[in-house]
């Protein structure tokens, strides 16, 4: 950590070139990404694409005939800074709708500033559900639309029996986990068969947990890793893996937190084949696709650049927004907020994303295998399902809802009818 | 003012404010500042400084609290603590489990009052475990969080918890007389230990989320954050100004003789028959009970604490300020500690204009650090007495 | 991708061989005609109906289904969605294909990449359709091919495999391959023989085995399932009985009962809550005032008052959950009925325990092993430079990621991975040695007297190294690949291993101390480093230079931890917090092993490595809770033993 850092105020602001003809005024977008610190891996890129998506905005006339803006700060992977950062934009630059976050921690350490102040904000990673804030939208994927489908992929196509859930020490993984062991029990796996591990972020020790991973397969049922292993610890993980030559057949992973951006650092040859569930793909062979990884290129300048799924995400999440802006007629945050329900935009994988009234998107669930060149193949891809706010699994979420078009409410205990609270968990 | 500090102590006991013409200054200027951000702010005042500001500032008070209990420990002692951040994040954890368990629960009584059938207090705590601990994976309340809904006894917690950690951790150490760099090296571990330990979820303070929503005050959510940002500047205030007071105090004197003598020659004051172990073990629990309360009130006003807040690396900066500000002066740590951590905030927040030298373009957010390492080594190398040295040398020349 | 040669003379044999079942000639029908018949299953393809599609190819018997099989299996068949007809196909540029024929070979069309569905088979229907494969991949006359069959058949075994493996085992030649299938033949009886007397020879073949397949047959035929009856049924393979309240608890035995419908449910918490809340009535509940409803007891009684009067079903009391459960016999049964068999595999699976836990901490032992090895490298630099001269070097970390970043750049520079290694060792040394002799005539010359202060100069450079870092390679984690020749691993059997890399980091560290040993004992400079630090100045009234010995004593130290960088590198991830990573811990490891003693050291990692597995051990799930401890158990041995495990004695202790 970095003690001076939690105080940093000021903000970057990144003007950018005016488009054509446009009347003197500006529509604020804050983008709350870490540049630096340990998610700039992940985020710097995220930042990237949403001055992208503006320029291309500003290109095509701007919205309501005003320019868009993008203000840039940097909350450098601290999660104090994301809260500070998020009221600066909110009541210094005074910005119309923030895109940003990445890890949940920082998402959770936002929420309270954005309910208290009536903010707007987009946040386009998977996550863990068991949230749905009157002022976030969800671009990303929530359990049932990432994880479950992949966990039925290992039952029903792998015919996996025996679970070893592998994850970072942190709220996502800790979440899925107690999700997915709630639905595996269900689904009838035995106690015994599911080993549950956490590791620290970063963490490089591999070879004892690989290796009893790999002694799991003495017990004689055919053995499945899922892994919400995060950041940097999957480069040590999967250099154990491959060391221990472990094949794809014998012992399948399927990653929610490996995508190509994380794989372009990697040999994946020796990783052929192992497993990753996302709502996107790079490889999706789709005319939409071809142009926005175009784009893309052209933007940043470098051929060699990957796209991913939170960057569909802020794509979508972004033109729905702009959408939404339009048929309101106005930037204010809860007539914005009436006009997302409902606003749909093709997704660049086919079919089209729609905005629900709980705040989470309908989306195709796709499962791709890890090719030879850091691509996935897509083996699967479901129709659009809708993301679930409250998990039915969990015994304390099984009776709850959102929906705030109808209930005006994002946790609706839906046996005492009555809605639990307005603002959200931390 | 060396001077008057050296020949004080031996003649005859005079009065604090004498001894210490800087708290008087000090006292002043603190005031005015309050006086200034109240008038200033959008809550009491005008309005030209927003609630991100007031927040920021009334948070460094808080760091040049811990920045002087620090100098006190290291400046005035000769212990080098690498772990006083530890004392720090133990304060506002324990301030935290109350804000965030006395928060959960107005809001579950709330959506539980409209039931046919009143709830059992059994009912409210398992709302309220489900609520905080589902980040976690976990509905039950751990057992550190029985008294958790109680003020009074989390506030008793803020004092006790660092303090008894600083008793036996002191006690260990300098019964075993573990001294300089050994001991600094033993500080880290304790604070790596602890973070490595609230890092787990098992522990029951949720992990790496750490609480948050911190800001949101039980008994006071419907009053804004404009407001209470001055609350918590005034409190902050009022506790650096007495802990300053405090200080001061306990540096002056016999009691402060003796221990700027360990300082210098440990074994010496030892054979002069004095209790080397009992003072360094009362200035160490006395600055970790300050950290502590520092921490309780600085982390209300960051909204969400986390094990990273008591890293090594945190505690090691807290000496980078003190060293910078001028060691073995009061205001030397609480001039450090403001002036590194708001330049730091400055300039990594872009708030700063970039350099364009035509041929490389400086960007302070990636050039701080480079700039302030370095300068702290030129600090270490050639004004070994800081900023506060300066002052000393103006004040001399008058 | 398609290996044309290989591809013929596969299909060629495929023909050949396909089927061996009907003896008869082959049908007439084309096999796009068997296809359209089930047309969606092929299209796409699930493990769940991937057998009834090989079940009518099979009948059908069409030309070329072999072929087709094995190039469906590789993701080599499209479908055009128009028509829904099958084809192969050729790549041709800028995401064209030229449509196959499937009967005839000849091509179709031309289309782009989108016009078509590229049919991707997914890893469980591929082993479906492997398995379908195996028969005649057994008599291939590739060796490599023949092995793979057996894979296959070991990775999910049937019993129809077991006729088919003997007769393919009676004609094998090769020795190696006859054995595995021999070995393969002996898993599938135990599981699937027709017979008890060749079941229990075969478990008693696998007798001792402690290899995972192995375990893995004897497991699945000791499977059981928990059962529950008034008195066991006759012919029931017991695995265990279970006793109430012993080992199975007695709500849940009576959740259970309930569940099957023979005991009324026994409402908890919520279900009388929400009960109660069924029945107010005016206010109150069958007379009690509903405010006065929110402790538990009250609301039991509440509830039992709402018995009594019949609204609500009974709330079993104590003795009546006893009773209902005391009436029947929980227990654990085999699913294999045959009682023979099971206990063999049980003795069979016994007799592996001793064994199985022996590796299991040989494995431990050498994961704890490698550990402390790498603690070791990360710390004998800076055994030399505060152990040896007492200077406190927080940059240290950032020497150990010095020299990982000059690996980096050297393995950008040299593609060849060995080679690169090879250069990138002593060109680590050689940096991170002037970079440490930079430092020593710089800053830490000045404050030799004044240690605390070397702490925080230092800590100084230690961060503006790190952002330099960052702003020279940015903050993604930069891969420093291992050579191929070390990156497997090292199996002794199924259970205990260790990745190549890890040996080759151990002996490193080896080579590190003896090294070092050699250097500090035997050597001139050794002598005189001695010298300077027990007494500067006799040492330097004896014509030795103080200040040239400090500066490469402390050069070497930085130069070691730079090679330890190279060495990190190669099995974590290069990033410029690394070194921040190792900083305490390696201190913890100077200090712990006794300071100024390279031995010390060695034991000091040896003593972490080993404390960090041995809890890792105890609580698997938890890895930060074993760095909490070790970290706890440090603290606790400074205090005790403040000198270390091997303490100096005399002048050379210093103080």
């Amino acid at each position: 950590m970095n003690k001076p850092r939690l105080l940093a105020s000021a903000a970057a602001t990144a003007l950018l070139a005016a488009g054509p003809a446009l009347a003197d005024c500006t529509i604020k977008v804050g983008v709350l990404h870490s540049l630096s610190g340990s998610m700039a891996i992940s985020e710097t890129t995220l930042r990237d694409v949403m001055l992208m998506l503006v320029e291309q905005q500003n290109d095509a006339g701007g919205l309501l005939g005003c320019e868009l803006e993008a203000v840039v700060v940097d909350p450098a992977s601290d999660w104090p800074l994301f809260s500070e950062l998020t009221r600066q934009l909110i009541t210094v630059d005074e910005v119309d709708v923030i895109f940003g976050a990445w890890t949940s921690v920082a998402r959770k350490a936002v929420l309270p500033v954005l309910e208290e102040l009536n903010g707007l904000m987009f946040y386009p990673v998977q996550y863990e559900g068991q949230e749905s804030s009157r002022n976030v939208f969800y671009t990303g994927a929530a359990p049932n639309t990432q994880a479950i489908p992949a966990v039925d992929y290992f039952l029903e196509e792998l015919g996996v029996e025996s679970f070893a859930l592998l994850g970072t020490d942190y709220v996502y993984p800790r979440t899925t986990n107690a999700i997915l062991e709630a639905y595996l029990l269900d689904a009838g796996i035995d106690p015994d068969d599911i080993f549950v591990n956490y590791t620290p972020f970063g963490h490089s020790d591999w070879s004892t947990i690989v290796s009893d991973v790999v002694e799991m397969g003495a017990g004689g049922k055919q053995v499945g890793v899922i892994s919400t292993i995060n950041g940097d610890a999957n480069v040590g993980f999967y250099t154990e893996l491959a060391a221990q030559g472990i094949d794809s057949f014998d012992l399948p992973v399927v990653a929610f937190s490996v995508g190509e951006e994380e794989l372009s650092g990697l040999d994946t040859s020796r990783l052929v084949g192992h497993l990753a569930a996302w709502n996107y793909f790079m490889s999706a062979d789709t005319e939409a696709n071809d142009e926005f990884i175009a784009a893309w290129h052209e933007f940043i300048g470098d051929e060699s650049r990957v796209t991913n799924d939170p960057m569909e995400a802020h794509y979508i999440g972004f033109n729905m927004w702009v959408n939404a802006v339009e048929e309101a007629g106005t930037t204010d945050v809860d007539a914005v907020r009436e006009a997302m329900w409902g606003q749909e935009f093709p997704n660049l994988t086919g079919g089209m994303a729609v905005m629900n009234p709980n705040h989470h998107l309908s989306k195709p669930v796709l499962i791709g295998e890890i090719r030879a060149d850091g691509q996935f193949d897509i083996i699967s891809q479901t129709e659009e399902v809708a993301g679930e706010a409250w998990s039915p699994f969990l015994e304390e979420s099984a009776n709850l809802t959102s929906d705030w078009q109808e209930l005006g409410c994002g946790m609706f205990d839906t046996e005492t009818e009555t809605c639990v609270q307005l603002t959200s968990n931390y | 003012m060396e001077m008057s500090r050296r020949t004080a102590a031996p003649v005859k006991r005079r009065h604090l404010l004498q001894d210490n013409p800087s708290v008087l200054w000090f006292m002043g200027l603190l005031g005015l500042f309050t006086l200034g951000v109240t008038v200033l702010s959008e809550g009491f005042g005008i309005g030209l400084i927003s609630t991100n500001l007031v927040k920021i500032l009334g948070m460094t008070l808080c760091l040049c609290l811990i920045a002087i209990a620090m100098d006190v420990v290291w400046g005035y002692c000769g212990i080098l603590s690498l772990g006083h951040f530890a004392f720090f994040g133990l304060g506002g954890y324990a301030i935290g489990m109350w804000l965030m368990y006395a928060r959960t629960e107005i809001v579950i009584r709330e959506s539980l009052a409209g039931s046919t059938i009143p709830p059992t207090e059994r009912e409210v705590s398992e709302a309220v475990a489900s609520q905080i601990f589902s980040v976690v994976g976990s509905n039950e309340l751990p057992l550190i969080w029985s008294f958790a809904g109680s003020l009074p006894f989390q506030l008793a917690m803020v004092v006790l918890v660092p303090g008894l950690l600083a008793l036996v951790f002191g006690w260990l150490a300098f019964r075993s007389r573990v001294t300089g760099v050994y001991l600094s090296i033993l500080t880290q571990a304790m604070t790596l230990a602890l973070s490595l330990y609230l890092f787990q979820n098992d522990t029951g303070l949720r992990g790496n989320n750490g609480l948050s929503g911190l800001q949101n005050i039980p008994g006071a959510l419907h009053v804004p954050q404009s407001v209470i940002s001055v609350w918590f500047f005034w409190a902050s205030a009022f506790a650096l100004g007495a802990g300053y007071l405090l200080f001061a105090w306990v540096v002056s004197g016999k009691f402060g003789s003796v221990i700027r003598a360990i300082r210098d020659n440990e074994a010496r004051v030892r054979f002069l028959g004095y209790n080397v172990e009992g003072y360094k073990l009362f200035v160490f629990t006395l600055t970790a009970v300050i950290s502590g309360i520092a921490g309780a009130l600085y982390y209300p006003q960051a909204g969400i604490i986390n094990p990273a807040e008591i890293a090594p690396i945190a505690s090691i900066y807290l000496a980078v300020w003190v060293a910078i500000g001028g060691r073995g002066r009061l205001y030397g740590a609480v001039i450090g500690a403001a002036l590194v951590s708001l330049l730091s905030s400055w300039l990594t927040g872009g708030g700063a204009p970039n350099i364009d030298l035509g041929f490389y373009r400086i960007i302070w957010t990636d050039w701080w650090l480079v700039m302030l390492g370095l300068g702290f080594v030129l600090v270490t190398l050639f004004f070994p007495k800081g900023i506060g040295g300066l002052f000393d040398y103006l004040v001399r020349k008058q | 991708m398609p290996r044309p040669a290989l591809i013929a003379t596969l299909a060629l044999c495929l023909l050949v061989l396909w089927p061996l079942a009907p003896l008869s000639a082959q049908s007439d029908t084309p096999l796009q005609d068997v296809l359209q018949t089930v047309q969606e299953q092929v299209a796409s393809p699930s493990r769940a109906q991937v057998g009834g599609v090989l079940d009518v190819l099979q009948e059908a018997d069409a030309p070329g289904t072999a072929e087709f099989l094995t190039r469906w299996a590789e993701r080599e068949v499209f479908e055009r969605p128009e028509d829904g007809l099958f084809f192969y196909a050729r790549d041709g540029a800028d995401r064209t294909l030229t449509l196959i024929d499937l009967d005839t070979g000849e091509d179709v069309a031309e289309v782009t990449t989108r016009d078509v569905n590229q049919i991707r088979v997914n890893a469980g229907v591929r082993r479906e359709i492997e398995g379908a494969l195996v028969t005649f991949e057994l008599l291939a006359p590739d060796r490599a091919r023949r092995m793979a069959a057996v894979r296959t058949i070991a990775r999910s075994p049937e019993a129809d495999h077991i006729p088919v493996l003997e007769s393919a085992l009676s004609e094998e030649e090769d020795g190696a391959v006859a054995t595995r299938m021999a070995r393969v033949l002996d898993l599938l009886n135990a599981r699937f023989a027709s017979d008890s007397a060749t079941r229990v020879a075969a478990i008693d073949a696998l007798s001792g085995d402690i290899t995972t397949e192995a375990r893995r047959a004897l497991n699945q035929i000791l499977s059981t399932g928990s059962q529950f009856a008034p008195e066991i049924p006759e012919g029931t393979n017991v695995a265990r009985i279970r006793t109430p309240g012993a080992d199975l608890d007695l709500v849940d035995a009576y959740a259970r009962l309930a569940d099957a419908d023979l005991v009324p449910p026994r409402p908890g918490r919520n279900a009388i809550r929400d009960a109660l809340r069924a029945n107010v009535s005016d206010g109150a509940v069958a007379g009690i005032p509903v405010h006065r409803l929110d402790t538990e007891e009250a609301r039991r009684e509440a509830y039992r008052l709402l018995q009594d009067e019949g609204i609500v079903p009974p709330l079993p009391t104590q003795a009546e959950m006893d009773a209902a459960v005391a009436q029947y016999v929980f227990f654990d049964a085999y699913l294999e009925p045959d009682a023979d068999v099971t206990t063999a595999a049980r003795a069979a699976l016994d007799s592996t325990r001793t064994s199985v836990g022996i590796w299991q901490f040989v494995s431990l032992s050498l994961d704890a092993l490698s550990l402390a090895s790498i603690f070791f490298l990360a710390a004998i630099g800076l055994a030399i430079t505060f152990g040896v001269m007492r200077v406190i070097n927080m940059a240290h970390g950032e020497f150990i990621m010095m020299g990982a970043y000059t690996g980096y750049v050297v393995q950008t520079m040299i593609p060849d991975y060995t080679t690169s290694l090879i250069v990138a060792l002593p060109m680590a040394f050689l940096v991170t040695f002037a970079a440490g002799v930079a430092l020593e005539r710089t800053v830490i010359r000045h404050l030799y007297t004044r240690p605390l202060e070397t702490l925080l100069a230092t800590f100084g450079i230690s961060i503006a190294l790190q952002q330099l870092a960052k702003n020279i390679f940015g903050t993604q984690a930069r891969p420093l690949t291992a050579p191929d020749w070390l990156a497997g691993s090292i199996a002794f059997n199924d259970v205990a291993s260790i990745s190549t890399i890890r040996v080759a980091i151990f002996v490193m560290a080896i080579a590190f101390l003896l090294a070092l040993l050699f250097i500090l004992n035997r050597t001139r400079l050794g002598l005189e480093v001695r010298a300077v630090t027990q007494n500067p100045g006799m040492a330097a009234s004896m014509g030795i230079n103080p200040d040239r010995i400090n500066m490469l004593t402390f050069g070497l130290g930085s130069g070691i931890a730079g090679v330890a960088g190279v060495s990190i590198g190669l099995v974590a991830q290069v990033t410029s917090e690394m070194g921040a990573n190792y900083i305490v811990q390696s201190f913890m490891t100077v200090v712990v092993g006794g300071v100024g003693s390279v031995f010390g050291t060695l034991a000091g990692a040896t003593l972490i490595g080993a404390l960090q597995k041995g809890i890792e051990w105890f609580n698997p799930g938890n890895t930060l809770a074993a760095q909490t401890f070790m970290v706890l158990f440090i603290i606790l041995f400074i205090q005790f033993r403040p000198k270390g495990i091997v303490a100096l004695k005399g002048r050379a202790a210093g103080d």
